[in-house]
This record gives structure tokens, C-alpha cells and sequence, in this order.
């Protein structure tokens, strides 16, 4: 019985061996074979078009090459992207935030796509601007995959119901509805939720008071970071916050911004992606509408996101990682991935009327957006920014002492 | 019974049951949203009994959310690495408990020293350790890394067989028994309560273990419960009810195995406090 | 208390001695004794040596370099560890682990000890009862943190609705996990409740091992139920309470899923461990040699608190 046993669990053992091993070599034959092994942070919808649709696309253009699809939750992505670098154990080509790319360069874990034959055409395709974000100390690490930026989402039976017609259209209409909101829908309701305290969320507002994080090459925050209009920025908000209309689960451990919104929360600045996501939780059109960020002395300024795709140094099969790269920015498949909420970046696209008519609003947008801080410092700058701002909400610092020191910080961090 | 007696019965089954109610009732919640269709979920007041209880759930993750893959993950790593950690580690607490050997105090001691720095202290020279050796991203390295946890039992282990009557074991020796026969001939099936106690032990720490898993591997399809847990709780950080479902998935085979082999465990655990 | 051990048969080395060129026989058989034990014990030993004492080595070297792995790594001789003692999130982080025990252990040894108490009575359902308060414990750390990030949460969590709807003991929600004065004591709380079971068996361990005549004895001397308690119970449960206190303590400092899962650190680093810290540091920010040298420092301080743990509690024992 003991023997049977034992015999038992070392065949068992025995067969996982062999049959469990992930990193199989690829050999670079000449014509394309092997797998491409991608990393992303799709939403479910863009999941299932980028696995039904353009891979399978791609499979067929060139027979020898499959392409491995992981779709990792955003929140853990950069963590295991570095670990997995690190480790050996990385994928090959891998569509990255654009504000990580810098921080990936600065420790060789990107290969410079620049050097490569095909790289001139496709960079002619693509938006400049966009194109920067790639750029490290004189060289490409990779290119624009797809682009996006933040507009106000706003819930039309809320905004019914405090007897709003429409989107505010400056920061002080913005003000007033919310007081307007507050008073018709009382407590437990906001008229703003934001998810947090980092570049991403605040940034916005700051730049449409007329701040800024840094001055416009990237050298310095004293002056900028702690300027009269930053100061005002974050004031305002901090009012909102005092006067019960701005939600505290910016603070952390509420609803989330798309669960509570149009329950909750009758405003959320978002992406493109939230129009497919509100239409999975049963939100029909007609219930919410999309408007610019509300104008203020600055002007009305979102930031620009967007994805970059890029190759690992590590990956073993380059030939292929190119053609796949190359196969995400042709017209074919950022059409695919246009349709679904993935803005495209090929300028050949922009008036494409394949897009949803929602794009207007953010390709509007997209023309007065600001990128955040491109340096390979970009995750501590982005940790002291939220640190920061977070301790004047919680009443911890006066906002101008706060913004002074945060400014002298990130200024260390810049160098 | 007089009066006194009865009220103080009482009071200790009313402080029992009280304190009981406290240890399991997240486990309730845990249970009841497992069956909770997700537009249910994150309510007020928060249910006890589901409303509309459903096992769609369960399904979804054990399919779509490849749950039935990281639970097979799971199996294979943690009974082969236990195999593997109960052997080595009996053997040296063998050595340990009747033999002697120049450097067995040494490495003895060593041993007991390193039980009382935390497990995850030495995670980076680990990780590039392993690097080297070609165990990261597959199951085999975690197999590997997890049958490393021997000091732990080879001290619970020595203790146990230094109990052990010598009768036996010394009249074999006079036949002139190796010590590989004494151990598996003898030593072994005396020693069987023990030895059914740190299989307990190892199998539960290897089933749960999460923190290595989570650095070491990439591929989506070899991960265990803990990491698909998390990682799925990541992006449906909302939908409590498929979290919580895989969950169960996760922790029911333990409390299972906990149920059956209840009597060896808490003997296990009592002994350890002893010769601790 | 050392057992006595088994030697293979051999002449007797006396014997051996008082005869001249016998000393390489005697060395060999020797070897030969030695050789299958040796070998008997390669294994474990070999595991153990590559995967904890080389590493407990590299992890001091690499504490002196500035290494990311993907580039050649730089010599900083004590910088990291200049940094590390000058970083308010490290200090910030041995406080909170202080805190950790500070909270969760003694909560565990008085409910513990209650628990074990209330177990140790002649009840039915003994068995029933202790599996309950047992559940916990087998509970993966995974679950539990998942499981309480519901409980705990702001809006709609159970324990706000039990502390406020129900019981009114809070006059509004709190949120537990997103307020820096609480989020550390909920974590502990957790800790708290997966230990009790744990720390009740092991009592009972201790409770059962006094044996029943002394209590006769002082029952017989007309010592009440409170009196053999304090005069008997608990000095005699003095080594359970040593071995616990030690247990804990390297367990409360061992704290590291839970804070990863539930709060990362945050928020603004009040639940942040030094174990969190130094994983962050090296697997986020790459920043090996800074992480190497933190879990160095770590040690440094864990080693000196448990021995002198051990040293204080043991004075007091032997009387």
C-alpha cells in the first residue's frame, strides 16, 4: 500500500516535469518562426478583440510565428514587468504606459527599436508628439501604440434631478453644480469622485488653473510646483473636499469611481475605455454624456495616456517581436483596436469614420493635453506629487508649505 | 448541579459560543457572497443569506477564470514539494537523533538559528539565485524552492525521534543494519503520527504559500491559487463574489484535509509547543 | 538532554592505539563510519546550505553594491546602509512593526489564554468548539486579507455596518484600511483573530500538562477556583508563556502578505513593514543592494530582540 503510494506520487511528479516547462526556446529561423509572448493591460473588451481579432490577423500573415497573449490587471503590471526583466523570465514585446517607458530605457530592459530598417517609415506614420514619449537619451525604445486622455463624464439623471441641463463649461459653473448637487441629492451623493491623489488624476486641474508640475523642459518644479495657480488648483479642490462634494474615497477603501458612478457620483474624469465599460454595467447612452474638462484661467487641460509598445532586450526572437510590432501599427489593426476605444495614433486615421462618434470629444481634448513629467524618475516624482497632496487633504500640512516642499523634492529628483 | 455551578456552565458556554461566532462570522460573509450574484454585491445591509443565491459564480471562475488550472498547479506543487521536504527532513532529524558526526552541532544550531529570522528576508539573494539556476517561471523551480523548508521540521522531527524506545532500533544495529534501513524500516513506521503531523504542516505552507510564487512566475498558466487569487481580485476588485468564489475553491480542500486529520494536527501542535 | 547515539562496530580504539602505523587504519575506518551518514544527510543539508546560508551570505555582499541585475553592478561600500539609516520610511517602518507586536501579540496571548481557558472546561462539543476557533488559523493569509478588505471596506463593509446600524458603537463609518490611524490597528486586529486559535491549543497544551493532583491538592488546602488559578495555573504555564511570547514576536515581525494585499504600505506608509519596504525597494524600484541592506539591518535588530527576549523571560522562570 506504502509502495503503491509512493510510486504513485513520483510518477506524478515525474510527468509534471517535462510537461511544465514555460520558457521553451525559440530558434530565429530565417523565415519567421516561434512565439512572441505579449504583455498587456487590456480591459476585457479589448481582451477579447485583440485575441479574436488581430492576433488571429497576424497568425495568418506570417503562419510560423504565434503570439502568446497575457492580459495582466494595470495595477500589477509595471511590478511584474520589472520583476519578470529582471528575472529572465519577461515577455518579448509589451505594450507599456508611456510614462514607464523612460524609467525601462534607463535600466536596459528595452531594446532601441531605432536601429532597425523599418523603424523610419513606420515613425513617419505616427503623431510626434506621441512619438516623444519613446525617446531616451537620444534613442527610440519604442512607438506609440495607442493614445487616449481624460474628459468629463457626467450622469444625466443626476444632473435631472439637481436640476442641471448641461455639462459645466468653466471651473466656476463646475462649482456651483456641485454646490447644486449637494443640496437636491444630499449626503452619501458627490458631484466629483476622483481615484486618487497621483499626476494622472489632479494633473488636469492644475494645468487648467494655469500651473504646472515643472517648467516646460523638464528641469525644474520650484516656481512651478509651488506657483500661485498650482496653489489655487489645489485650494479648489480641497474646498470641494471640505464642503462634502468632492468623495472621500480619493482617500482609499470606498466605491471606485466607475462603481459608483451615476449612483454615487454624479461626475468622473475618465478615458475612452469607460464608454465600453459603463455599457458592460447596463448604462445605456442615453444616461450619461462626455464634455471637455471644464475651462479654467489656464484654459480646459486633460493629460495625455496612451500606450507605447516596445521589445524586452531579453526576448530571443526578435525577427519576430518586429513584424508584430510592425502588424500593431498598420492600419489594419489599430482599426480593430480603434473600434473597441483604443484611440489610433496613425495620423492617416484621424478622420477615419470606422471610430465611434464619441472620439470627437477626445480627439478635441487630445489638442490642448498635456503630457506628464517624461523622465525615468517619473514613479518617485509621481510618489512625492500624490504623497503630497494627500497629506493637505488629510490636514496634515498648510497647502503652500506642502507644494513648497514637494517642489524642492522633485527637483532633486529631475537632475 | 447546585445554582452556582449551573450559572457558571452557562456563562462558559455563552462566552464560547460568543467568541466562536466572532472567529467564523467572516467566513459567513466569505461563504454568502461566494453565492451572491455580482449586481447583489457591495449592498447595504450587507446579506448574511444571499439573495438570490446562485453557484454561476463558482462556474465562472473554475472556466473562463482558469481557476481549474491554478488549482491543478497547485496540486502538483504542493504534494510533490511535501514529498520531497518530508523525506530530506526526516532523514536529517534521524541523523540528528542518533547519530554523531563532526559538524552536527554546528549545523544543528545554525539550523535553529535561522527560525527565527522572518522567511522573507533572504527573497533577493533567492531570487537571483534562482535566476542562475534556471528554477524561475516554472513549476518545477517552485517544487524545488518549496522542499527547501526543512529546518522547521527537522527540529520537530529530532524532537519526535529522540522519544522513540531503542530497543528495536539497537538490536537491528547489532545485525548490522545501514542506516538507510534503519530509518525506512524502522524509524519510519514508529514514527508515523509524527511524521503524518509535519506532512500536514509542509502540505498546508506549500499550498498556501504565496509571496516566492508571486516573484518568480510570469506565465499566467502556471500560477497557484494564492497568485491567481490575487491577481484576479486585481481587476474585479469589485465583484466580491467571483473573488470570494475562487476563494473557497482555494481554501475548502484545506479545511477538508484540517477536518479529517483533526486529532494528528492539534496533537502536532501541542507536541511542537513541548519540545519548544 | 542529549540521547545517546549509535556507532558502528568497531575495534575498540584503544586497542588500535597501542599499536605502532595504526593511525591511518583508524582514520579510515573512520571515513567509512562517517561516509554513509554523510551522505545520508546530503540532501537536506545541501538545500539548506545553497538556499539559506549562501544566501544570508550574498545578501551582505550585495548590500554593498548599487545593482539593478539588468546592468553591471557598482560598489557603494556603506551608502546603502547610510540611506537606509537616514530614511524616515525605514524608521517609519521598524515603528510600525513595533506596533504590530505591541498590538497583536498581547491580544493574542489574553484571548488565547481565554479561549483555552473556556476549551480546558468540561463543556460538550469540545472538539466541535476548538475547530471553530482553529478555522482561522489553517485559513491561508491569501483569503483572509481578501476576505477583510470586504469586511473593512468604507462604504458598504460588514464591520461598519455591525459597529454603526447595529450595535452603535461608531457614530459613522470609518474607513479602516484608507485612514493612516487606523489601517494598522485593523491589520493587527486581523492578526489578532487568525492567531487565537493557534495560541489556544498551545495553552491547552500547557494546561494539560499540570497534573491533576496539585489542583486536588490546593482544593483539599480549600483554595477556591480564583486562588488555584493565580497560585497554581498560571506559574506553571510560565514556559508555554515563554515559548509563545517568542513565537509571536517572530511571527508579528513576519508580517508581510497581509499588508501587501490589504494596503501595499499605505496609506502614506503607516502599515508599511520593513519586509514590505525592502520587497519594494527590490523588485519595484530594482534597487537590490538598498534592499539587501535593509533586510541586513532587519536582522541585525531581530536577532538582538529575540535574544534578549529569551535572556529577560528566562531570568524570570528560574527562581
Amino acid at each position: 500500500m506504502r509502495r503503491l503510494l509512493i510510486i504513485g506520487l513520483s510518477l506524478t511528479c515525474a510527468i509534471v516535469f517535462p510537461a511544465s516547462r514555460a520558457g521553451a526556446s525559440n530558434s530565429a529561423a530565417s523565415s519567421l518562426h516561434g512565439t512572441v509572448t505579449f504583455w498587456n493591460a487590456y480591459s476585457p473588451d479589448e481582451q477579447k478583440v485583440i485575441e479574436t481579432q488581430v492576433i488571429p490577423a497576424f497568425e495568418k500573415k506570417y503562419p510560423g510565428v504565434s503570439v502568446k497573449n497575457l492580459t495582466i490587471p494595470y495595477n500589477g503590471m509595471f511590478d511584474k514587468l520589472i520583476t519578470a526583466a529582471a528575472g529572465g523570465t519577461g515577455p518579448d514585446v509589451v505594450r507599456s504606459d508611456i510614462i514607464w517607458v523612460p524609467q525601462l530605457a534607463n535600466i536596459n530592459a528595452l531594446q532601441p527599436l531605432d536601429k532597425y530598417s523599418w523603424f523610419p517609415s513606420v515613425q513617419k506614420q505616427v503623431f510626434k508628439g506621441n512619438l516623444f514619449t519613446n525617446y531616451f537619451k537620444g534613442h527610440y525604445y519604442g512607438l506609440p501604440l495607442d493614445t487616449n486622455t481624460r474628459v468629463l463624464f457626467y450622469s444625466k439623471p443626476m444632473f435631472k434631478a439637481a436640476g442641471i441641463s448641461g455639462a459645466p463649461a468653466t471651473t466656476q459653473q463646475f462649482a456651483a453644480d456641485c454646490a447644486k448637487i449637494k443640496a437636491a441629492l444630499g449626503s452619501g451623493k458627490y458631484c466629483y469622485a476622483e481615484g486618487g491623489f497621483g499626476g494622472w488624476n489632479l494633473l488636469p486641474w492644475i494645468w487648467t488653473y494655469g500651473g504646472s508640475l515643472t517648467n516646460k523642459s523638464y528641469t525644474k518644479a520650484s516656481g512651478y510646483m509651488n506657483s500661485k495657480a498650482t496653489l489655487a488648483a489645489v485650494n479648489f479642490l480641497l474646498s470641494l473636499y471640505k464642503k462634502g462634494e468632492l468623495s472621500p474615497n480619493i482617500l482609499g477603501g470606498g466605491i471606485g469611481t466607475w462603481d459608483g458612478f451615476g449612483k454615487e457620483y454624479a461626475m468622473i474624469l475618465d478615458g475612452p475605455w469607460t464608454v465600453a465599460g459603463l455599457l458592460n454595467n447596463q448604462y445605456p447612452s442615453s444616461t450619461y454624456g462626455a464634455a471637455l474638462v471644464p475651462k479654467g484661467p489656464g484654459g480646459s487641460h486633460s493629460v495625455v495616456g496612451g500606450e507605447d509598445i516596445v521589445m524586452m532586450r531579453q526576448s530571443r526572437n526578435k525577427a519576430a517581436d518586429a513584424a508584430f510590432v510592425q502588424f500593431m501599427l498598420s492600419k489594419q489593426a489599430q482599426t480593430m483596436m480603434g473600434k473597441i476605444g483604443q484611440m489610433p495614433v496613425l495620423a492617416s486615421l484621424v478622420r477615419s469614420s470606422a471610430f465611434p462618434g464619441y472620439y470627437s470629444v477626445f480627439q478635441k481634448q487630445l489638442k490642448t493635453a498635456e503630457p506628464r513629467t517624461p523622465s525615468p524618475a517619473w514613479a518617485r516624482i509621481d510618489d512625492v506629487f500624490s504623497t503630497t497632496l494627500e497629506n493637505v487633504f488629510r490636514g496634515n500640512a498648510p497647502t503652500s508649505t506642502a507644494l513648497n516642499s514637494a517642489a524642492h523634492t522633485i527637483d532633486g529628483l529631475l537632475k | 448541579m447546585t445554582y452556582q455551578k449551573l450559572a457558571f456552565k452557562a456563562l462558559i458556554y455563552l462566552l464560547l459560543v460568543g467568541g466562536a461566532l466572532i472567529m467564523i462570522m467572516p467566513f459567513v460573509y466569505l461563504i454568502s457572497t461566494a453565492f451572491t450574484p455580482n449586481a447583489f454585491v457591495l449592498q447595504l445591509p450587507p446579506p448574511i443569506i444571499p439573495p438570490h443565491a446562485t453557484i454561476q459564480n463558482f462556474i465562472d471562475v473554475w472556466t473562463t477564470e482558469n481557476f481549474g488550472r491554478y488549482f491543478f498547479n497547485s496540486t502538483v506543487v504542493a504534494t510533490c514539494s511535501t514529498a520531497l521536504t518530508v523525506l530530506f527532513s526526516s532523514m536529517l532529524a534521524f541523523a540528528f537523533a542518533r547519530y554523531s558526526f563532526p559538524g552536527k552541532n554546528l549545523l544543528f544550531y545554525s539550523m535553529l538559528m535561522t527560525l527565527m529570522l522572518p522567511t522573507l528576508i533572504l527573497i533577493i539573494p533567492q531570487f537571483v539565485l534562482a535566476k542562475h539556476l534556471h528554477l524561475l517561471n516554472s513549476l518545477q523551480g517552485l517544487i524545488i524552492v518549496y522542499s527547501a523548508g526543512i529546518p522547521l521540521n527537522v527540529f520537530l522531527l529530532r524532537g519526535f525521534f529522540e522519544d522513540i524506545p531503542r530497543d528495536l532500533m539497537d538490536a537491528a544495529h547489532v545485525d548490522g543494519a545501514s542506516i538507510w534501513t534503519m530509518y525506512w524500516r524502522i524509524m519510519m513506521p514508529l514514527a508515523r503520527p509524527a511524521i503524518a503531523a509535519v506532512t500536514i504542516f509542509s502540505f498546508l505552507a506549500n499550498w498556501d504559500e504565496f509571496t516566492w510564487a508571486l516573484t518568480s512566475i510570469s506565465d499566467s498558466n502556471l500560477y497557484t491559487l494564492p497568485i491567481g487569487l490575487e491577481l484576479f481580485q486585481q481587476q474585479n476588485s469589485n465583484n466580491y463574489g467571483l473573488v470570494f468564489a475562487g476563494s473557497l475553491i482555494a481554501v475548502v480542500p484545506v479545511i477538508v484535509v484540517f477536518i479529517i486529520f483533526q486529532r494528528q494536527f492539534i496533537k502536532g501542535v501541542m507536541a511542537s509547543a513541548v519540545k519548544g | 538532554m542529549r540521547s545517546q547515539t549509535l556507532e558502528s562496530p568497531e575495534p575498540a580504539v584503544g586497542q588500535l592505539a597501542a599499536i605502532p602505523g595504526q593511525t591511518r587504519k583508524r582514520r579510515q575506518l573512520r571515513l567509512r563510519r562517517l561516509l554513509p551518514i554523510y551522505l545520508f544527510i546530503l540532501p537536506a543539508t545541501a538545500i539548506f546550505l545553497t538556499w539559506t546560508i549562501y544566501p544570508l551570505a550574498d545578501a551582505l555582499v550585495m548590500s554593498f553594491y548599487h545593482w539593478n541585475l539588468l546592468t553591471p553592478s557598482v560598489f557603494v561600500g556603506l551608502n546603502n546602509y547610510q540611506r537606509a539609516l537616514s530614511d524616515p520610511i525605514f524608521w517609519q517602518a521598524l515603528r510600525n512593526g513595533v506596533m504590530y507586536t505591541v498590538i497583536s501579540v498581547p491580544g493574542q496571548m489574553v484571548l488565547g489564554l481565554a479561549a483555552a481557558l473556556l476549551l480546558d472546561q468540561q463543556i460538550r462539543f469540545r472538539a466541535f468548539f476548538r475547530t471553530l476557533y482553529y478555522l482561522p488559523v489553517i485559513t491561508s493569509w491569501v483569503v483572509v486579507s481578501l476576505t477583510f478588505l470586504y469586511l473593512y471596506n468604507g462604504q458598504v463593509g460588514p464591520i461598519n455596518y455591525l459597529l454603526h446600524d447595529v450595535l452603535h458603537i461608531i457614530p459613522s463609518y470609518i474607513f479602516f484600511l484608507g485612514d493612516p490611524n487606523t489601517a494598522l490597528p485593523s491589520i493587527a486586529t486581523v492578526n489578532i483573530w487568525k492567531g487565537i486559535g493557534w495560541t489556544a491549543v498551545i495553552y491547552l497544551a500547557g494546561l494539560q500538562s499540570i497534573p491533576q493532583e496539585v489542583y486536588e491538592a490546593a482544593m483539599v488546602d480549600g483554595a477556591g477556583r480564583w486562588q488555584r488559578f493565580m497560585k497554581i495555573t498560571i506559574p506553571l504555564l510560565r514556559p508555554t508563556v515563554l515559548f509563545l511570547v517568542v513565537m509571536l514576536v517572530i511571527g508579528s515581525f513576519n508580517t508581510f502578505i497581509q499588508v501587501y494585499i490589504m494596503t501595499n504600505g499605505g496609506p502614506l506608509h503607516s502599515t508599511e513593514t520593513v519586509l514590505t519596504y525592502m520587497y519594494r525597494n527590490a523588485f519595484s524600484s530594482l534597487d537590490l543592494g538598498y534592499g539587501a541592506a535593509i533586510s541586513y539591518l532587519f536582522t541585525l535588530m531581530l536577532f538582538v530582540i529575540t535574544m534578549t527576549e529569551i535572556r529577560l523571560l528566562r531570568r524570570r522562570y528560574e527562581y
